[in-house]
């Protein structure tokens, strides 16, 4: 019953509307972005819109295929041969390209599977477009995973990473689990999702905004007094004020994910949610598909939130205005919006990585692991069990706060 | 064995009334410092069921001290028991025996006052049903019925303190604490509001602050009165002004003397009479060879400890 009345007075208030109405709009505005945004290109000119993304999953059809090293070596082929006609050849004062109908017939088409082949070979520091593709010795085959792997072996090994051997062998491992041939096809919606989880802050944001008064609020308006002499005032109230406001926040937080994820999805739509993370970064080491590093990294978002939930009651049951909750709270969450890592290790970059900020991005590609004596972590799986660890020991010292409030 | 069990069972109930019936409130040395200002100075007193006046100017002490009863404050030193027992001993089991309407308190405005109602209901522990029954009584007993479903926002300051004593209510409380329960109300609104703490107070241990002492001279047996943070007296209120007999006087004098009684004496009341002016003094000596001893009243006796403070508070109280 408690918690029926929490969340109802939640609910009911009119700043409550306020914020989720105008935290949603402006979540759907931030995703639905690259939908506005989106523009192609054909022989013809620009296609935008539902028109561009219709003409861009026809032009996967063809491309949609297992990156096996047979199909890698013939695309290359066909690339060099094309390649060897000077009329096909572009040359831009600093780098040669095919042009004309060699470049709409053959790259357009698999603009983005060429890209992905040919960083396989690129060094780790090295990002050369197509350029080594006609000069690529073919006499031995391809060796498309060979490449991959010797990139990842030579990531990991790169001093200024200074991976313990440890943490050399945790990504090695993780690595090498990833399945051969690589399936490739059409996957613009996950992509945009992937790159896009930190526009979910405003939601949290809009979510603590929302329960900063869940405490405070009562010691603002003066009905501190009151209901900390109730029966229930010190115990079950506080659990069905800390109950609801998690049950809020989840459900409000859901209804923006479903925003989010909704209209690039709809509007994309929902195909390569089955393909593999690779295809959109061929160092990737985690073996997961598009919808399970989603999911993966979303589970992670909803226990940053969690905890984001019990540091803001928290600070609510100490802090005698919602206001002032917020003074502390908006720079936790933004403020390492204007902080950059400068690499991958070190105890800023790895703390960095944690913030509540970065830890809604997946960072799947950088190799950024933690190491507790001898065991490695990789930072999803860091980031959740820190987030845990701050949600477990957050709610009871709220609840505490809220006990001991003197009313004076 | 079976009658063994019955036994128990009508002790327990029996040994349960009387705790409530024959129950003690006890404030042991209570102090609250705050900084070097002492709110409430080692205050003493052991409460049995009755209406208690807290009477004392503002900054007497009298809402820290109230504060510390509901458990919502905690004493610097010193403890609060009920039959014996402290309050952070009992918790739960304390708190259900309390009903508190503090001073100005707030309320959720986008709650009606029936959604109030049970909502506090819920925090008092009440079920369901009896939750819905005690909310409509006690919502009629306050005449909001015909308003319950308004929103508490909507409320003027009369029915808002009306609703704060029925939540007080809600769950029978045997101590019943009202922190100026008839501040900033008319004086229609504050004779209601005494005949519905006369109502509540029953068999409880109520204590009911306040500055206006008319409020209080009606309903109160006891009457505690508050200085410095300090008990300075506290009597039954048939006695409670037997102190100053003999101190309250009256005299009738022409019009241009009035200044010099008004500075020189604490000059309770002032009634012209064609040209003349009758005085009512509270002073330890005569004010004058012609002045008669009359009956002290309470608000006499709450004059004659709090002098100026008290004066200010009656003009604060014309102004209310």
């Amino acid at each position: 019953m408690l918690i029926k009345y929490e969340f109802i007075k939640i609910l009911r208030k009119k700043s409550t509307m306020i914020v989720m109405a105008v935290s949603l709009l402006l979540t759907a505005f931030l995703f639905g972005l690259p939908i506005l945004q989106y523009q192609t290109y054909n022989i013809n000119g620009v296609l935008k819109g539902s028109e561009g993304i219709a003409y861009t999953k026809d032009q996967y059809k063809d491309v949609s295929v297992p990156i096996t090293d047979e199909y890698v070596e013939k695309t290359i082929t066909e690339y060099q041969k094309l390649f060897e006609n000077p009329d096909n050849v572009g040359y831009d004062g600093s780098e040669k390209f095919l042009i004309g109908n060699a470049y709409w017939s053959f790259v357009a088409p698999r603009e983005k599977q060429l890209g992905m082949i040919a960083s396989a070979y690129d060094s780790p520091d090295e990002n050369s477009g197509f350029n080594k593709l006609p000069e690529l010795d073919l006499t031995n085959g391809a060796k498309f995973y060979q490449a991959r792997n010797e990139k990842v072996e030579s990531l990991l090994n790169t001093p200024s990473r200074e991976l313990s051997a440890k943490q050399k062998e945790y990504w090695s491992n993780m690595s090498s689990k990833v399945e051969t041939p690589l399936q490739y096809g059409y996957h613009e919606g996950w992509e945009i999702i992937m790159s896009s989880f930190e526009l979910l802050m405003f939601a949290l944001l809009a979510v603590c905004i929302v329960i900063a008064p869940v405490f405070s609020g009562e010691y603002q308006t003066g009905t501190d007094a009151v209901i900390l002499s109730g029966k229930y005032g010190k115990t079950k109230l506080a659990t069905a004020k800390i109950i609801s406001s998690m049950l809020f926040g989840i459900l409000a937080f859901t209804l923006h994910v479903i925003v989010a994820f909704g209209l690039p999805l709809a509007a994309f739509g929902t195909d390569g949610y089955i393909l593999p993370l690779q295809i959109a970064g061929i160092t990737i080491p985690y073996p997961f598909t598009f919808l399970q590093a989603t999911l993966i990294n979303l589970g992670v978002i909803y226990l940053v939130l969690l905890a984001m939930i019990g540091l803001t009651l928290l600070l609510s049951a100490k802090m005698k205005s919602p206001y002032l909750v917020l003074v502390v709270l908006v720079p936790v969450l933004f403020i390492p919006l204007f902080l950059s890592p400068n690499g991958t290790t070190g105890a800023y970059n790895l703390t960095l990585f944690l913030l509540p900020y970065r830890s809604v991005m997946p960072e799947i590609g950088k190799y950024i692991s933690y190491q507790i004596g001898g065991l490695v972590l990789d930072a999803l799986s860091m980031r959740a069990i820190l987030y845990t660890i701050l949600t477990a020991v957050m709610l009871p010292l709220a609840r505490l706060g809220f006990k001991k409030h003197q009313v004076a | 064995m079976l009658l063994s069990i019955g036994h128990l069972i009508f002790y327990a109930y029996v040994k349960y009334i009387r705790e409530d019936y024959c129950m003690q409130l006890q404030l042991k040395n209570l102090c609250k410092q705050y900084g070097t200002k002492c709110a409430v100075n080692h205050v003493n007193a052991s409460l049995s069921p009755g209406v208690y006046g807290l009477l004392g100017a503002n900054g007497a002490g009298k809402t820290t001290l109230m504060r510390m009863i509901c458990g919502i404050l905690k004493p610097s030193s010193g403890s609060i028991c009920l039959n014996g027992k402290s309050i952070e001993e009992l918790g739960e089991r304390y708190y259900s025996h309390l009903g508190y309407m503090p001073q100005d308190f707030g309320f959720y405005p986008d709650f009606t006052a029936r959604e109030f109602m049970l909502y506090m209901a819920a925090v008092k522990g009440l079920d369901a049903k009896t939750a819905k029954q005690r909310t409509e009584h006690l919502l009629h007993m306050v005449n909001l019925q015909d308003v319950a479903n308004k929103k508490v926002k909507s409320y003027s300051g009369g029915m808002k303190q009306r609703l704060g004593i029925a939540q007080a209510e809600l769950n029978h409380p045997s101590i019943l604490i009202l922190d100026e329960p008839t501040a900033g109300l008319d004086p229609k609104e504050r004779v209601r509001f005494r005949n519905l703490i006369s109502d509540f107070a029953k068999e409880k241990i109520v204590i009911l602050s306040t500055h206006i002492v008319s409020d209080v001279s009606y309903i109160a047996d006891y009457i505690l009165m508050m200085k410095s943070g300090q008990f300075l007296l506290g009597e039954p209120m048939e006695t409670v002004t037997d102190h100053i007999k003999g101190k309250v006087w009256e005299i009738l004098i022409d019009n241009r003397e009035v200044s010099k009684y008004s500075r020189d004496f604490s000059v309770v009341n002032l009634h012209h009479e064609n040209n003349m002016v009758r005085l009512r003094i509270v002073s330890d000596t005569t004010p004058a060879a012609d002045a008669i001893t009359v009956e002290p009243s309470l608000e006499d006796l709450f004059l004659y400890h709090f002098g100026e403070d008290a004066q200010s508070e009656r003009s604060d109280d014309y102004v209310d």
